[in-house]
Formats: C-alpha cells, sequence, structure tokens
C-alpha cells in the first residue's frame, strides 16, 4: 500500500510538470468569430431520438441501441458511384485512427492517437479548435494508443484519455472545465474507448486486461466529474459453475479438476483478473438498463493461476444505468485461454425468439466469429449465427512449443462495431482471418506490466483475409459474405439509402449494396481506413465521413486524414 | 548473470562507490546526480559497449526501471544498488531528466535488405509496434528502440528470452515465441533503424 501511495505521488507530481509546459488548446485564428459554424447545446431528448435524426451523428454507434444506421436517404445504392471528397482534414498526429466522428448542427467532433480533440466545421472542414490532452508521464496500453471518439452532451465534449483520465471541454472553446480519474495507469489502466451520456451520467469502462486489471463499468456525474458508481466486472466471487462447455456447445478441454485444487490453494484470483471494458455500452431506455461486453482473463494465455470460469469476463453483461447494479449476464467462453473475448459493441434490436415471436434482443459478434442474440431480459442465448471465419481445432489448449487453432486471437470481430439495417433484419460484421499458434508460458502477477502468460503469434506463410458478412439476426444464417485481401479492422455504417459503408488495410473505403454485397463505390485513401463511418447532413445535403489513419494491431498504413464524402 | 567486461564493471563500482556517500546527502542537485551516470551512459548521451542509451529514452520506462532496481524486480549488480541509494523523487527526476536530452546518433548501420526483412517478419508475427510504436521511438512507458546499441537491443531480447530479466514477464513471452536468430536479426534491424 505504502510503495502504490508513493508511486501515485510522484506520477501526480509529474503529471503536474507536464501540464504546466503543455498547450492544450489551440484555437484556429480566423475562427471562433469568423467561423460559420458554432457548437450548440446537445440536450438528452436529442440524444434519445438519434436515431431519426438526418442531421447529426450524436452517438459513437449512432444512437443508444448502437445499430449504427444512419435514417440518411439521400446516397443511394444508385447514385453513390458519384460519391466524392467534399474535404480532407489532416490532423497533427500521424498515427491509428479509430475515432468515430460525432456531429452536432454543423460542427464534427473527432480524435486521434494520444487522446487529441478537434472540433471542425463539418461543411468545410475548416478546423474551430484541437484539444491536445498533456499525458501524464506514466501510460500503460497493449494495442496501439489508440482513441475511438468523444460523447456530447449539454455544452460539453467528454474525452477519455490514455492515461486514464475523464476529461470535460467547452464543445464552444476546447477549453477544459473538469477533468476527473478514472484509474491508475500505473497498475495497468488506460482509455481508448469513447464515452456514453445517458442522463447526466458519463459511463466508461476500460482497457487493462493484459495487464493484471480487476475491470469495470464507471458512471460520473456530466456536470462535475464526480464518480457516482462502479460496477467491477470481476466480482469477488469469480468461480462461477464449472462450465465445459463453450456458449455453441463446443468443449473447452478444461482441467476443473486441477483448477479446483488451486482454488484450494491460492483463492478467488478476482483482485487481478483482467475483464476489461473496450465499448460503449447500448442503452435500453425502456427498462433503464445497459449492455456491454466483458474482454479477456488475465493472464490472457495462462489460466493454470486464475482456477474457475473467471466470471464475468467474456460475456454480455446487463446493469442498472441508476445504480450500477449487477442485472443479468451469459458467459460465452468461461475460462478463455485464447484471448477470444467478447469486445465488439453490443446492439439493440427486436428479434424473433425460438418460438418465432419478436423480443427485445441484444446482439454482440464474437472474437469467436459468431454473432450471439440474446434475450435482452435475462441476457439468455437465443440463438448463435453460423461461423463467419474458418474455425479449426476448437479449443485446442495452448501449449509451451505452440498449438495451432482457429480463429487467431484477434478474431473473428474484434473490437470493430457491427451495424444493423433493421428493414433487412441484417447485422453487417468485419472479420478478420489470422492462422495464429497459441502458446502458454506462465509467470507472476508483474504488477501492471504486460501479463500475457504466453503468445499469440500469427503463422509465416499461412494466408490471411477479411470479409463482410451480412447475418440474419433472426435465423442465424449468413445472407452474403465478401472477403477482402486483408483481415478487417475498424467499423462499418449502415444507411437507409441502402448502402453499407466499410474501409480497409489497404486504403481501400467502399459502399456496398446492403442487400447483396455488390461493390458500388471504392474510393483509395492512401492509408488504411480503419476506422467507423459517420453520416450527417448540414445544408439539406448528405455526407459520409471516416477516418484514415490506419492500424497499430495489424500495422496497416498509418495516415492523419479525416475524409467526409458528397454527391455534386 | 552479468554479461558487462571485466573493465565496464570495475569503472561502475567506482562510480557506485562516489554516488553512495553522497547520494544520502540531500542538496546534491539533479545535474550533479546525473553525471554520475555518465561514466557509463556517455557524457553527451552516447554510451560505452554493452550499455544502453538513455539520454532521450521515454520518461515513463526510465521511471520504472529505476524503480524496478529498486526493488530488486530487475536484477542488475550495478544499477541494483545505485537504485537503492536513490529516494523515489529522485527517481522521477533523473527519469524526466534524461528523456529531455535529445538522442544521439550512435551512427550505427542500416541492416542489410535480407537481415531487414528477416527482423520485419518476426517483428510483424508478434506486433512489436504495438507497444513500440510504428517508428519503433516507444512511448511512455515503452522504451525506444530505434538507434539503441545493438548489442544492449541483443541482450535486453535474449535476456528476456532466457528469463534473466525479469521484469516484464509480457517481453519474456514474446521473446521465446521468436527465435534466436530472429532477436539477432531485429537488433542489427532496429538499431539501424
Amino acid at each position: 500500500m505504502i510503495a502504490t501511495r508513493t508511486v501515485l505521488a510522484i506520477a501526480a507530481a509529474l503529471a503536474l510538470a507536464a501540464t504546466a509546459s503543455a498547450q492544450e488548446v489551440k484555437q484556429n485564428p480566423a475562427a471562433p468569430a469568423a467561423a460559420s459554424v458554432k457548437p450548440t447545446n446537445v440536450t438528452q431528448e436529442m440524444l434519445e431520438k438519434a436515431a431519426s435524426d438526418q442531421n447529426n451523428f450524436l452517438h459513437t454507434n449512432g444512437d443508444y441501441t448502437q445499430k449504427r444506421f444512419s435514417p440518411d436517404r439521400q446516397i443511394t445504392t444508385r447514385n453513390v458511384g458519384h460519391l466524392h471528397p467534399a474535404w480532407i482534414f489532416q490532423t497533427d498526429v500521424q498515427e491509428s485512427l479509430e475515432t468515430s466522428p460525432i456531429i452536432v448542427n454543423g460542427v464534427m467532433y473527432v480524435t486521434t492517437s494520444f487522446s487529441h480533440v478537434y472540433a471542425l466545421n463539418a461543411k468545410t472542414g475548416e478546423q474551430l479548435w484541437h484539444y491536445k490532452h498533456p499525458l501524464g508521464p506514466i501510460t500503460t496500453y497493449c494495442c496501439g494508443p489508440n482513441n475511438r471518439g468523444v460523447a456530447v452532451y449539454e455544452d460539453k465534449v467528454y474525452l477519455a484519455t490514455l492515461d486514464s483520465k475523464l476529461v470535460a471541454l467547452d464543445a464552444k472553446t476546447g477549453n477544459k472545465i473538469w477533468q476527473s480519474d478514472i484509474a491508475d495507469p500505473v497498475q495497468g489502466y488506460s482509455e481508448t474507448m469513447a464515452p456514453t451520456v445517458v442522463k447526466g451520467k458519463v459511463i466508461i469502462g476500460t482497457n487493462g486486461g493484459e495487464y493484471g486489471i480487476r475491470g469495470f463499468v464507471k458512471a460520473f456525474d456530466a456536470k462535475d466529474g464526480k464518480l457516482l458508481w462502479t460496477f467491477n466486472t470481476i466480482p469477488e466471487n469469480s468461480v462461477g459453475v464449472w462450465a465445459t462447455n463453450d456458449a455453441t456447445g463446443r468443449d473447452m478441454h478444461r482441467d476443473i479438476a486441477a483448477e479446483k485444487a488451486q482454488l484450494a490453494k491460492t483463492g478467488d484470483p478476482y483482485r487481478t483478473l483482467g475483464g476489461g471494458v473496450w465499448q460503449n455500452p447500448s442503452v435500453d431506455l425502456a427498462t433503464n438498463r445497459l449492455y456491454f461486453v466483458v474482454g479477456n482473463p488475465s493472464p490472457d494465455l495462462d489460466g493454470a493461476q486464475r482456477p474457475g470460469d473467471n466470471l464475468y469476463t467474456d460475456s454480455l453483461v446487463s446493469i442498472d444505468l441508476d445504480t450500477g447494479k449487477y442485472i443479468c449476464h451469459f458467459q460465452y467462453i468461461a475460462h478463455d485461454v485464447w484471448d477470444l473475448d467478447a469486445v465488439s459493441p453490443t446492439i439493440l434490436v427486436d428479434a424473433k425468439d425460438k418460438n418465432g415471436k419478436v423480443i427485445p434482443a441484444v446482439i454482440h459478434a464474437g472474437k469467436t466469429g459468431h454473432v450471439y442474440v440474446h434475450d435482452r431480459k435475462d441476457c439468455s442465448l437465443i440463438r448463435f449465427s453460423e461461423p463467419m471465419v474458418p474455425q479449426e481445432n476448437m479449443w485446442t489448449l495452448p501449449t509451451p512449443q505452440g498449438a495451432r487453432m482457429l480463429p487467431g486471437a484477434n478474431g473473428g470481430v474484434e473490437w470493430s462495431p457491427m451495424t444493423v439495417n433493421p428493414q433487412l433484419g441484417l447485422t453487417y460484421a468485419i472479420n478478420l482471418h489470422q492462422p495464429m499458434t497459441y502458446t502458454v508460458e506462465s509467470s507472476a502477477y508483474p504488477n501492471g506490466k504486460l501479463w500475457l502468460g504466453g503468445a499469440f503469434k500469427t503463422i509465416p506463410g499461412e494466408e490471411q483475409a477479411g470479409n463482410i458478412t451480412a447475418v440474419d439476426y433472426n435465423t442465424g444464417k449468413i445472407r452474403w459474405q465478401v472477403k477482402t485481401p486483408q483481415p478487417m479492422i475498424g467499423g462499418i455504417l449502415a444507411t437507409a439509402g441502402g448502402l453499407v459503408f466499410t474501409g480497409e488495410g489497404n486504403g481501400r473505403f467502399r459502399a456496398y449494396d446492403a442487400t447483396n454485397g455488390h461493390v458500388l463505390w471504392t474510393f483509395n485513401a492512401g492509408a488504411g481506413v480503419n476506422a467507423p463511418p459517420s453520416s450527417y447532413m448540414v445544408d439539406g445535403k448528405q455526407y459520409i465521413v471516416v477516418g484514415a489513419g490506419g492500424n497499430v494491431q495489424l500495422n496497416y498504413k498509418r495516415g492523419n486524414a479525416i475524409i467526409a464524402f458528397t454527391l455534386d | 548473470m552479468s554479461t558487462r567486461s571485466r573493465p565496464a564493471r570495475l569503472a561502475a563500482v567506482s562510480v557506485l562507490a562516489a554516488l553512495l556517500p553522497a547520494a544520502t546527502a540531500s542538496a546534491q542537485s539533479i545535474d550533479e546526480k546525473a553525471s554520475v551516470c555518465a561514466a557509463c551512459h556517455g557524457e553527451n548521451g552516447v554510451p560505452q559497449p554493452k550499455t544502453p542509451v538513455i539520454a532521450g529514452q521515454q520518461q515513463g520506462y526510465l521511471y520504472l526501471q529505476l524503480r524496478d532496481f529498486k526493488s530488486g524486480a530487475r536484477k542488475s549488480d550495478i544499477m541494483g544498488p545505485i537504485a537503492q541509494s536513490l529516494a523515489p523523487d529522485d527517481i522521477a527526476a533523473l527519469a524526466l531528466y534524461f528523456s529531455q536530452k535529445p538522442w544521439p546518433d550512435l551512427q550505427q548501420p542500416r541492416a542489410p535488405a535480407d537481415v531487414a526483412a528477416r527482423a520485419q517478419k518476426a517483428i510483424d508475427s508478434i506486433v512489436c509496434t504495438s507497444c513500440h510504436q510504428n517508428n519503433f521511438r516507444g512511448d511512455s512507458t515503452q522504451p525506444r528502440l530505434a538507434g539503441q546499441r545493438q548489442d544492449v537491443l541483443q541482450q535486453s531480447m535474449l535476456d528476456f528470452r532466457n528469463k534473466t530479466r525479469g521484469n516484464n514477464p509480457g517481453m519474456t513471452d514474446l521473446m521465446r515465441a521468436i527465435s534466436e536468430q530472429d532477436i539477432a536479426d531485429c537488433a542489427a534491424y532496429l538499431a539501424g533503424f
């Protein structure tokens, strides 16, 4: 305890020094007086009606259900071939872009790696302001210095930073209004996700499943940054029911007797069991519930020192919005030793149950390559889709020499959000196919350092690829699939114009026919398009916007462009 | 196990002897404290053989290494006693001090094309850039590798691999996932990057 406090004090002192020397906000000298557009307030009502808001893109994943389905229908299957860049904005940071652009009445907010925020004129790409977060000396992150965007509410813009702070900025100026600590980066906590704001609360999860953290979802007061509640994704009793099969009924080859012996010897491993939450929760406004998925247990590949099911890792979880209290969960893989966890955001849909009755459902795409469909009431599994990627030798246990199994540890579906076209009853996922070997190597908890318990390694010479897959969530059947030359990571957007937009690591940004997957338009961005697109309208004209900055995990070509497209 | 040559070890021990009494006196400035490091790590940031460049290294990384030398999580006959003589705020100050120095150009040659190609393949297989960044200059707690001494890079990777260096088991896992030849190739590639 004493050592921890000392470290914290030093980190705080260093952070102060860094703050003093950094210029946090840069305003365009021509703006804001001359700016043609000024930021406006965002009300809770606007946030709740986002799904039918043609002008704005107010949530990271479109609306509280997270369908990423834009009601905009000006750009259609017939005219999308004429789409061209309206403007290109270059950020100051040439590093992976995972941002979901947020658009509020003609003002766009985007983020970059290393926790920068830009406010832009959504019609022209003109910069209004730029906030550069003064990162503390200690940041700890596994998979790139990424940031996936901001949340907006009233007159503020909310950012979660790489050094695990929650920051509220003035939407008009970019000036910091308040900042709160989310968790201690020295212990392996970091933030790359966008916050979600609902009913005055800022909801945020955490990274750190590769560092032996104890994961959480927290709610902060949107006004002043005060912590309101914490839901620990790892309960003090993480043992569970000793499940031997995964969600699809396959034997995971657990050595339950050895685990029970270990449990008797070392007790419940909950303190360092991981369980990050990488992506935004969906919000059921009717029942006041949040739905999110929890990531892998720590250490990733070595199950020997973490006996039990490792609840609630690799699970869908629902909690109460007001209190943060547990409501239900469903675990996909108990005692995961492959990092084939749950990261892609949940989506609320109305879907058929096993009897064919349409009920409130929640869906999620796993790194396993399945889309899972659940009953929102109790989190129970209704069905799972056909596999979207090759699965081989599941579940072969990792060995000291390395055992080959498919999918590789990136999936399936990574953090990339899916999109839903509710009119077609289809969900669209982007997938990776990366053959890997899984190696186990035991090591003690290293106090906030990288703790994998082995390694996952791509197999040289084995072909890697990707795909875009449309899944009928009422049947679990694949409707169409388009293969891509490289594994896919980033995100996808469906529109009421009958289109689906997504990008690739080779720089291609494409529009597909939502009904059959035919390629209707291609643009080459020059750097990996590995971010989720957004759609919006200004002065009656529809735009599609996406970041082209490449990707760290798959080492796709880096760039620094935010590109908005429109028709003549 | 130390791989240092005898003269280097002797030099370091005499430096240590000079440092220890002084370190107990609190009036010593950070410049004075840092000057002791120069004996091995170099006056202008150019270190002795088998000694890492610390000038311009990432602040968070330097902080954690000194912390780990002090606690014994990272073992070194030379750095252990030196770090033990440092107060926690000295460690933070030294990390900041060296991180603000310019990185020296050691004039190490670019790796030949075949070595670079093999290194790139190994790097891609375990995604080193995920932490060390695309330009291998690191960030915060992740050290800069680009332009580091080739012998230091190779020995560090081998020390992780054979568990001589125990303060980052994740690195041990990754280094055991590639071969010793891969490590030699990566060291040459990164030194000349």
